[in-house]
């Protein structure tokens, strides 16, 4: 997928002023943000589970090169393939070499986010396969040409109406709006005779546990079932990150993932993968095949500062916490993953330079933090990347400050660091802004100072000093 | 392409080192757990679910129902049997598959069945199964009313079914149909998603684990369209869960 991250601002304002939209994202809020705190509430060891998924997630990746020559080895023992992947182009390419092969008509794909970085159901549409994202919302998403809006909410931003359109090719407006249940059984049908007819799965993968060879899969559709059942080849799709040790592992981490997601104590379905049918089973796939994608996390892993985004479980908890995330939305962070997650990985994934308001648009609250079930510390990495596009990054591609603002700032710096320099910089700034001012403030000033004040005043420098003031009042009490 | 080793080698520079090395022993995950820990955990998991049986059962029986598991309590083989008829009369099911369980014998579910009408049947075929054979399992499973099955687990924090697919298991019979009716045993119960992974990473040591495994807790449900919680999206709208206490 094509980043965007550039278009940030003009995409935040667009959903800013869409009325309809603000009451669709209302949903993350009192849906899952509220369902997480009742289900950590009564959950007794929450914290320490938070404590365990954490330890878990910061031992498999700090000895990442051996779990994935483990998990690999197990895979293939079990009768799999694994392909390595160093970006979305090459796995692209192996998945769909791989359906070229075995003359493969349909593909169903489950909600999978690593998928979405390869824009994966779109080529496989463009190369002649018939392709269906199977997850209701990332069906209602395709149908609509859009991309996802959150990360287990895909079409969260869309009415009914949208869907009925979407799902009815005689549906005109002003026509009574089925209700959620009738549009879901008209998905269902619809659904179905994909399923029965298709040959090939592409599914994500929740956790890959590395001492087994075995993929843990979260649904509560059930399309990720129908995925690891109907067709003849299942291919499963993963970020590097995503392992886990050990099958015991899966108890910790399914708590922590799926109360952060959606407030269940668990998922109506997880599948566990450990190989293909066996001969004696009455259905299941012929072959199951890993893809484990790099695409730039290896820029994550190498960072100090960033190396513990790599343990997100893409739960989403920290877009349903973040109130900058309710306002503008899932379409403003221009990429993959939106959100306080989306802002520290994608500047990192997908160049720091276009992404860097990325960072930018967050209070630095610390609610990501605090919803986050494998604590990372989302606002430390918010605020050095920041840091990073100001002026800390000796890659020039990688600072979005431009040589006059930086110039600006070194002559500031200058004149901040002496008080004969200072007091006369506040003289001359208080000379220069006399004509523009009313009443000691600025209501309206030319570019830039004009992004300030077309919503706010600005104060003006005011004619003496604190300084020159006390030393007054001294001599007057004197 | 990539080549694994060449992958992996790049990551193990990416961690600032030259070679692989094997973690040392940290006890924040399992993976450290000898087999004979794992033994004693997996028997320890099986033992708790016997000794409390019926607290286990009473506990499930909340859990599911949160879950969305439509709850049926059964003293006897036969009220089993009379519960299972009545949802296939209920339902005007016409064509019922099910799994190879022995509680399904046990309470007698073919005459149950057999007397409300209904075609009873099974998507077992006797040794391997060609690639037209599994069509024809999907195919039957596509059309079926209702699927009954046993469990192999169950787990009472969730309030979920655990079903380990194999020949006379199929993987479609509790997703396909649009009633799924599961038949628990007292004494099936486990305390929580631990004792279930503790099981299952014994079976994995001792060579023993399934190809698969799915844990089922409710009816398929979605909540894409405004948030509006539906069930039976893509698989079951309904699921019953009958409890069997100990005769």
């Amino acid at each position: 997928m094509k980043p965007l991250t550039v278009n940030f601002r003009s995409k935040a304002a667009q959903t800013l002023a869409d009325a309809q939209i603000q009451q669709s994202i209302e949903h993350v809020y009192t849906g899952f943000f509220k369902g997480r705190l009742a289900a950590a509430g009564e959950t007794d060891n929450w914290e320490d589970l938070r404590t365990k998924g954490k330890a878990i997630k910061d031992h498999t990746i700090a000895h990442l090169d051996y779990y994935l020559d483990l998990l690999a080895t197990n895979v293939e023992k079990n009768g799999g393939s694994v392909f390595f992947a160093n970006d979305a182009e090459e796995a692209r390419q192996h998945i769909i070499k791989l359906a070229h092969k075995r003359e493969i008509k349909t593909v169903i794909k489950s909600k999978s986010m690593v998928s979405e970085e390869m824009g994966l159901a779109e080529a496989m549409t463009d190369e002649g396969f018939e392709t269906v994202e199977t997850d209701l919302g990332e069906y209602i998403i395709q149908l609509a040409n859009e991309t996802p809006y959150h990360l287990i909410a895909p079409a969260v931003h869309k009415s009914r109406a949208d869907v009925a359109k979407l799902l009815d090719d005689n549906y005109k407006d002003g026509d009574r709006v089925p209700d959620a249940t009738e549009l879901t059984m008209m998905a269902r049908k619809k659904l179905r005779g994909v399923f029965e007819r298709a040959d090939m799965s592409v599914t994500g993968v929740n956790f890959a546990v590395a001492e087994s060879g075995s993929i843990a899969l979260v649904t509560n559709e059930g399309n990720g079932r129908m995925s690891t059942t109907v067709p003849r080849v299942h291919v499963a799709v993963m970020g590097m990150e995503k392992i886990v040790p050990s099958i015991q592992d899966l108890s910790t981490m399914l708590r922590i993932l799926i109360r952060s997601a959606t407030g269940q104590r668990i998922s109506t379905y997880v599948t566990m993968v450990n190989e293909a049918r066996k001969q004696d089973e009455e259905e299941g796939p012929e072959e199951f095949h890993l893809v484990i994608m790099d695409n730039g996390r290896q820029k994550l892993l190498e960072d100090p500062q960033m190396r513990e985004s790599l343990n997100c479980i893409r739960c989403g908890a920290c877009l349903n916490a973040c109130p900058v995330y309710r306002k503008v939305g899932g379409h403003a962070y221009g990429w993959v993953y939106p959100g306080p997650i989306g802002a520290i990985v994608s500047p990192v994934l997908t160049g720091v330079k276009d992404a860097s308001n990325l960072p930018s648009a967050s209070s630095l609250c610390g609610a990501c933090h605090d919803a986050c079930p494998v604590k990372i510390n989302i606002p430390r990495m918010l605020l050095e990347l920041r840091y990073r596009t100001a002026e800390g990054s000796t890659d020039k591609e990688e600072r979005s400050s431009s040589a006059t603002e930086r110039r600006i700032w070194k002559t500031w710096r200058i004149g901040m660091m002496g008080r004969k320099r200072f007091d006369m910089a506040a003289r001359l700034a208080n000379l220069a802004l006399r004509p523009f001012a009313q009443n000691g403030w600025l209501k309206k000033a030319p570019p830039p100072i004009s992004g300030w004040t077309s919503s706010r005043d600005f104060p003006t420098v005011s004619p003496s000093s604190l300084k020159s003031r006390l030393k007054k009042r001294k001599k007057g009490e004197q | 392409m990539a080549d694994r080793a060449k992958f992996i080698a790049s990551v193990t520079a990416s961690l600032g080192r030259s070679e692989v090395l094997a973690p040392p022993v940290d006890n924040s995950t399992a993976g450290f757990e000898d087999a004979a820990m794992a033994k004693f955990n997996a028997d320890a998991a099986m033992k708790d679910a016997s000794v409390r049986s019926v607290e286990l059962a009473d506990q499930m029986a909340i859990a599911a129902a949160t879950a969305g598991w439509k709850i049926h309590r059964a003293a006897n083989p036969e009220d089993a049997a009379d519960l299972v008829a009545s949802i296939c009369e209920q339902k005007k099911a016409t064509s019922v598959l099910r799994s190879k369980h022995d509680v399904l014998d046990e309470i007698n579910v073919d005459a149950a069945v057999a007397n409300t009408g209904a075609k009873l049947g099974t998507t077992e075929h006797s040794g391997d199964n060609s690639r037209e054979l599994v069509d024809q399992s999907k195919a039957e499973a596509f059309i079926a009313d209702i699927g009954i099955t046993g469990v192999d687990y169950a787990v009472a924090e969730t309030g979920t079914v655990v079903l380990h697919p194999r020949s006379g298991l199929s993987r479609l019979v509790s997703l396909a149909p649009p009633t799924h009716i599961a038949v628990l045993k007292q004494g099936e119960v486990l305390d929580s998603l631990d004792e279930l992974f503790a099981i299952e990473r014994n079976d994995f040591l001792t060579g023993n684990l399934a190809g698969s495994m799915n844990l089922i807790s409710g009816p398929s449900k979605t909540a894409d369209i405004e948030g509006t919680t539906v069930t039976g999206i893509h698989g079951p709208l309904e699921v019953h869960l009958i409890i069997l206490s100990e005769g």
